[in-house]
């Protein structure tokens, strides 16, 4: 192996890093970092674009000839960057799926406002001291309720029987001695949580005292005990929210066919709804790559974090990393071959690293988070190289390990987040060298870390990369320490997935980075000579500009316009973390092109293709400025139709898999519990005769499939309706808010909607009653409304239907479509307007002076803008559709109320 | 209030800024400097107190798009990093060396010499180490092109001096050029780094006046001295200047160790185990198998038809005599459970006897002595080879099997 006659000069440092910049904006541009003088045959080399870069300079023979050879050509110079690359232009305006969508529906990641207290998140994030605040009450309450087994299951099963919860008084005196009545306790509770968000929020005794004798007793686990762990959870939940480094590496893999020509390759990912699932899937490579035959599947037992795959041989050894288990397949080069399923190893420790060696069949590195490193041979078993919970050159808190394969098959390379050595396997103790260092070494920043080392062997053997948060190095293993190149990568995340593909007989090298959080995605070109026999002469140089590639939330803009939630779905499901990443060159008669595969969390495949646009041979007037790409690339802005076809397929297998309605999109509902006491909301015992009428009614129109357009009986509705609260279907508010502001009253409107100033209301109550009183000196509760309905009436004469009566309500059927209201009864019925017909009050037991507030109460909320007229043409629409005024203070009192969050669960 | 006005400021300065480096990373050079035009109003109300302000920021996104994506070429270029200097006056140094750079990427050596000789006299307030730093650079290129322009004096006078004619105003030159080169260059690599060309060129100004301990002990100090990278090059240097003032083999040799103990998959190992094959002392001969063995276990040399004839004529000495066998026992000792999947597959065997028959003739014979005449490597190559009737195969296949007993003694 040669090395390269000259390298870059560049001082060289020793200790603790010294530059304190972070990371800025634009530091990766604008540099050729330093200059060599290139051979004097270079640029013919580099117009053929291929051929030896044989340097005569220095080498054996005196000096003196090859100096004046050069002179005779001009001395000439090479950039470590800035030189011209290959020029690859993205063929698709976005990334295309490759698979269908994973199956099951894809449950989001925990997000931060779902475990830290939210008002402190944002003003401690916008201070910028940002320390998280964690919700722990919160979250063990959520596990009180949503494990209720797990909290208390013993002692619940041992005390039911001493707890009553129902209404009724204790009757039976045996029991009563044993049996405790929880009832008025359960009310305290309940009241404790309508008062949620309450600053006066004043426990009460009952509760104290409650809670003070149970506490010792009643939890399975013992409360602190609980606590703690339930802390320690929420603590590691929110270090990996910030930074959760388990996915690197990245859990898809490429295995290209045996032989170049040939187009079908094997895909590895993961998929299932807990990504579980380990596929082989063969793909055809074609314009869009496509899924050949189905995949070959295995179900393991627990999440996959990576997949790494090397061909030895001929044959493919694919390696699956998940948190306790890491598994080594075989599988053989020829084409539909079967994959086989090696050795699996369990750790105690989740493993952080899983790679599989190049050069020996079977073999692979394994690290585990308590800083062991281990070489894992599928015939001889595990060898453990080195045990240290420590890191390497100075103390950094992360059990992050990595290991990768070096030029030689016994040595190791170990990473930590300080740096990276090497270690021989024959000898761990004894041989082993730093390779890359956090320090001045490597010019690095303060507070930087490695996060990814790759090597580099297909490229050149004695490489490697290693990529920190905000720069990426090669290193040579031969001149350890002093990077071969730098570059400052400016990616918003750190990398978390590389990968490299070689360029043959002196072209330049590919490398890949991905972020997860971030889906970035950036393709990188650097030479460093690979010849035959592996000679490398030159020095590593960066070539080209960086260039971005699509990422997956990119085909967003792409896709066919979406109703609001299934849009909000895509866009989640789209922007989920990117977990992998793979690619691939292919040749095609003249036209080279480069497949990358990426993988998301939701365990999405997409693909994109980029090909090789072959610069124009012009005559380059100086040795760099045969920039070929000084024309703006044309901006794709649309997709092939081949594309579009595949996002249509891929929409459409999306929302038959996760095409349920999200829960969260109940009406909000509004409790009355709060409005009556419960004795005051009893119903009669027993149906009246006037109700069995119209349950009678409603079997028969049922029977005939036929609507009820009218009731033949309206004077017997009332008590009807208390028996179909959910019956009221939510009226657009929207419409009703139009409608005011369009009669000019909308402020009044918004004021009664939103205030939840009582006394202002109050007032308004008082005003009103007293010009009721002044208007009309008895009134029922019926004739308060016919004003409105009036109204209403007078409107609907508009259509030819017959002349609806004056009663306070003809019912509303709703046709048969379920409502997420109907599907599921609400937890508490609302009030309607049968509730407020004198006869059922005092049926309640409500006292006189009470009704009457409470009828004023309502009216004011009844009190709205009549509904605009309705073309005539749909009067069965209109029937149908309750319009009453009662249905709107329905829509009205309940959006009074605060919609109910949906709760963030933690992953107990 | 000016508060908000500073941090809206900041934010759509900060918003320009991603536009522009979106951009840039898809090549949209045009519409990048469009948004830079934009941003260069930051300059105007700079009140940030970061690393890299936004007069960096425009020089460096500014000049890359220049050389992407520029109609006037250099004269553009060199007037916007004039500008530049200025403007971003403590990183003037840093602006000042790659503007060099650039211009020596494209041929302007004079320009580019005359743009270090300014820099040079450069002052502004305390410098600072990065400073420090940079001027030393400076002045170690500024001695780099005086290194090229003596020898190019040079050439001159060595034409004309075969042509029977003495210039003596081109020899003055030349002398002053290497004065001033020489001062630089020394300066240079006294501090730690790798200065490969630095060092060249410094060596070859003192090779060609005559004073050779002055490049030995430049050279060894580049090579030993503890606080330099552990740098092959500089073994290289060492070597090769050794070999130029025919030095012993002793000291060629002992330079070469040590590059064998840092870089064993070195290409001068190959000279080295030849020099040593060659030695009458059976330690070097003992080390020499050493050396070639420990080549070949690179990843790097596992084709290297060289390195493996070397090891097939020292094999093959030794089991002729039978004499030394312990040494290749002991070799093999720590490569047996690895060496033949490694080099000596059934799928490395139907490859290589495809694509290189001489690489697949050494290793044959390598893996029958070492593994016998069972094994798969020599089995399948001996038979492709007897098959296809090359001679040489039909003698490999007589030789391992008459020396198949050195096999088991390895062995066992």
């Amino acid at each position: 192996m040669q090395f390269p006659d000259s390298l870059f000069p560049s001082c060289f440092g020793a200790g603790p890093p010294r530059e304190v910049w972070g990371p800025a904006p634009a530091s990766g541009w604008g540099e050729r970092g330093q200059v060599l003088e290139a051979g004097p045959d270079r640029r013919q080399v580099r117009a053929r674009g291929v051929g030896p870069g044989n340097r005569g300079v220095g080498r054996a023979g005196p000096a003196l000839t090859s100096y004046l050879l050069s002179l005779q050509c001009g001395t000439a110079f090479v950039p470590r960057r800035g030189r011209t690359g290959e020029s690859w232009e993205p063929a698709e305006a976005a990334a295309v799926p490759v698979l269908p969508p994973n199956a099951g529906c894809w449950i989001p990641m925990l997000a931060p406002r779902d475990i830290l207290c939210r008002g402190i998140l944002r003003k401690k994030l916008r201070a910028g001291k940002f320390r998280a605040a964690l919700d722990f009450t919160k979250q063990l309450s959520h596990f009180f309720v949503d494990h209720p087994d797990d909290a208390f299951g013993s002692l619940g099963q041992l005390l039911h029987k001493n707890f009553f919860l129902g209404d009724s008084k204790l009757k039976v005196s045996v029991s009563r001695d044993t049996t405790i009545r929880m009832t008025a306790l359960m009310e305290e509770i309940e009241r404790l949580e309508a008062r949620r968000g309450c600053t006066q929020e004043h426990l009460v005794p009952r509760l104290r005292w409650f809670s003070h004798i149970c506490r010792d007793w009643l939890f399975e686990v013992p409360l602190g005990v609980l606590g703690d762990y339930v802390h320690e959870e929420l603590l590691l939940q929110c270090a990996d929210l910030f930074f959760n480094d388990s996915p690197m590496g990245g859990a898809l893999a490429w295995l290209p066919p045996e032989d170049t020509g040939a187009r079908t390759g094997r895909l590895v990912y993961p998929g299932g709804r807990a990504m579980n699932h380990l596929y082989f899937q063969d793909v055809v490579l074609e314009e869009l790559p496509r899924a050949w035959g189905s995949p070959a599947q295995f179900e393991l037992n627990g999440r996959i974090r990576q997949v790494a795959a090397a061909r030895v041989d001929g044959e493919d050894f694919v390696g699956v990393r998940s948190d306790y288990h890491c598994g080594v397949w075989s599988v053989p080069g020829r084409i539909r071959a079967a994959p086989a399923p090696l050795q699996v190893i369990r750790t105690s420790v989740p493993a952080s690293c899983l790679t599989v060696s190049p050069h020996l069949p079977g073999e692979l590195a394994v690290c585990t988070q308590s800083g062991a490193v281990y070489l894992w041979s599928v015939e001889t078993g595990l060898q453990r190289l080195r045990h240290d919970p420590q890191t390497m050159f100075f103390r950094d808190h992360s059990p992050w390990r990595w290991s990768d394969f070096t030029a030689h098959p016994r040595v190791l390379s170990c990473a930590d987040r300080t740096g990276l050595q090497c270690l021989d396997a024959r000898a761990p103790e004894r041989c082993h060298f730093d390779l890359f260092k956090v320090g001045e070494e490597a010019d690095c920043q303060q507070g930087e870390r490695v996060m990814l080392p790759m090597y580099l062997g297909r490229a050149h053997p004695s490489h490697h990369l290693v990529a920190t948060q905000f720069s990426v190095y090669v290193m040579d293993e031969r001149l350890p320490l002093v990077p071969m190149l730098k570059w400052v990568h400016m990616m918003k995340a750190p990398p978390f997935f590389a990968h490299l593909m070689p360029g043959e007989s002196g072209r330049s090298h590919k490398v890949l980075l991905g972020a997860s959080s971030t889906q970035e995605l950036l393709l990188l070109q650097y030479q460093g000579e690979r010849l035959q026999d592996w000679v490398c002469r030159s020095a590593c140089q960066l070539v080209g500009p960086p260039q971005k590639l699509h990422s997956i939330t990119d085909c967003l803009q792409h896709l066919p316009t979406q109703l609001p939630h299934c849009h909000h779905l895509l866009q989640q499901r789209l922007g989920a973390p990117a977990a992998g990443l793979a690619a691939t060159l292919q040749k095609d008669r003249s036209q080279e092109s480069l497949l990358v595969f990426q993988l998301s969390e939701a365990g999405d495949v997409f693909c994109q293709r980029l090909t090789h646009k072959i610069a124009q041979p012009t005559a380059p007037t100086s040795v760099d400025e045969a920039e070929p790409s000084a024309s703006p690339q044309p901006s794709l802005a649309v997709l092939s139709p081949g594309a579009a076809l595949r996002y249509r397929r891929w929409l459409k297998a999306l929302f038959n898999v996760c095409g349920e309605p999200p829960r969260h999109c109940w009406l909000p509902i509004l409790s009355q519990k709060r409005l009556f006491i419960r004795k005051e909301l009893q119903s009669p015992a027993g149906p009246s005769a006037l109700q069995g009428q119209v349950r009678q009614h409603l079997r028969q129109v049922m029977r005939e499939k036929g609507r009820i357009q009218r009731w033949d009986t309206p004077d017997a509705l009332t008590p009807t309706l208390t028996q179909h609260p959910e019956l009221a279907e939510g009226v657009d508010t929207l419409s009703t808010r139009l409608t005011a502001a369009w009669s000019g009253d909308w402020v009044q409107w918004w004021e009664e909607r939103t205030s939840y100033n009582m006394a202002q209301r109050r007032r308004a109550l008082r005003e009103r009653r007293r010009q009721q009183k002044r208007a009309r000196s008895r009134c029922s509760l019926s004739a308060s409304f016919t004003s409105s309905v009036t109204y209403q009436s007078e409107l609907s004469e508009l259509s030819d239907a017959a002349p609806l009566p004056l009663s306070p309500s003809h019912p509303p059927v709703l046709p048969g479509e379920g409502s997420p209201l109907r599907s599921s009864p609400p937890a508490s019925p609302a009030p309607d307007e049968a509730l407020l017909s004198s006869q059922n009050l005092r049926s309640r037991g409500i006292p006189k002076e009470r009704r009457k507030t409470l009828r004023d109460y309502l009216a004011v909320w009844a009190e709205g803008p009549p509904e605009p007229p309705e073309p005539p043409g749909s009067q069965a629409s209109q029937l149908c559709i309750p319009s009453s005024q009662s249905q709107l203070s329905q829509s009205q009192l309940s959006s009074a109320s605060q919609p109910r969050r949906k709760r963030p669960r933690m992953g107990f | 209030s000016s508060h908000e006005h500073k941090l809206n400021f900041q934010k759509s300065k900060e918003a320009c800024l991603n536009y522009i480096q979106d951009a840039m990373l898809q090549k949209q050079w045009k519409r990048a400097a469009e948004f830079l035009t934009f941003y260069i109003e930051a300059l105007e109300k700079d009140f940030s107190r970061e690393y890299m302000g936004p007069s960096e920021i425009i020089w460096r996104i500014g000049s890359e798009i220049l050389w992407h994506h520029s109609h006037n070429g250099m004269k553009e270029f060199n007037s916007f990093i004039e500008q530049m200097k200025t403007l971003a006056i403590t990183r003037y140094l840093k602006v000042s060396l790659e503007h060099v750079f650039h211009l020596l990427c494209n041929g302007l050596i004079d320009e580019a010499y005359q743009t270090l000789s300014l820099a040079e006299s450069w002052r502004h307030g305390e410098q600072t180490s990065v400073q420090d730093k940079e001027m030393k650079l400076i002045e170690a290129y500024r001695g780099l092109l005086d290194y090229y322009s003596w020898a190019k004096q040079k050439h001159i006078l060595l034409k004309h001096g075969q042509d029977g004619f003495e210039d003596l105003s081109v020899e003055q030159e030349m002398h002053n050029c290497f004065r001033k080169a020489a001062v630089n260059l020394k300066e240079i690599i006294k501090i730690p780094g790798v200065w490969d060309p630095f060092v060249k060129c410094y060596v070859d100004l003192l090779e060609f006046y005559g004073d050779h301990d002055e490049a030995r002990q430049v050279l060894n100090e580049y090579a030993y001295n503890s606080k330099f990278p552990a740098n092959p090059n500089a073994h290289v240097y060492l070597y090769q200047f050794l070999k130029r003032q025919g030095e012993s083999k002793k000291s060629l040799i002992s330079a070469l160790k040590i590059l064998h103990d840092s870089v064993p998959s070195h290409e001068l190992m190959i000279d080295f185990n030849i020099m040593l094959q060659k030695s009458k002392k059976r330690k070097k001969r003992r080390l020499g198998l050493e050396v070639i063995f420990a080549a070949l276990d690179y990843a790097g040399c596992k084709e290297n038809v060289k390195a493996w004839s070397c090891l097939v004529k020292q094999l093959k000495q030794i089991v002729i005599s039978e004499k030394h066998l312990d040494w290749i026992t002991q070799e093999w000792n720590s490569r047996r459970d690895w060496w033949p999947a490694f080099h000596f597959s059934h799928y490395l065997a139907k490859r290589n006897w495809q694509e290189n028959e001489s690489l697949s003739y050494e290793k044959a014979l390598v893996a029958g002595i070492l593994l016998g005449k069972d094994c798969k490597y020599f089995k399948y190559v001996s038979h492709q080879g007897c098959k296809a009737q090359v001679k040489r195969f039909r003698m490999l296949k007589k030789f391992v099997n008459k020396h198949n007993p050195v096999y088991l003694r390895i062995s066992g």
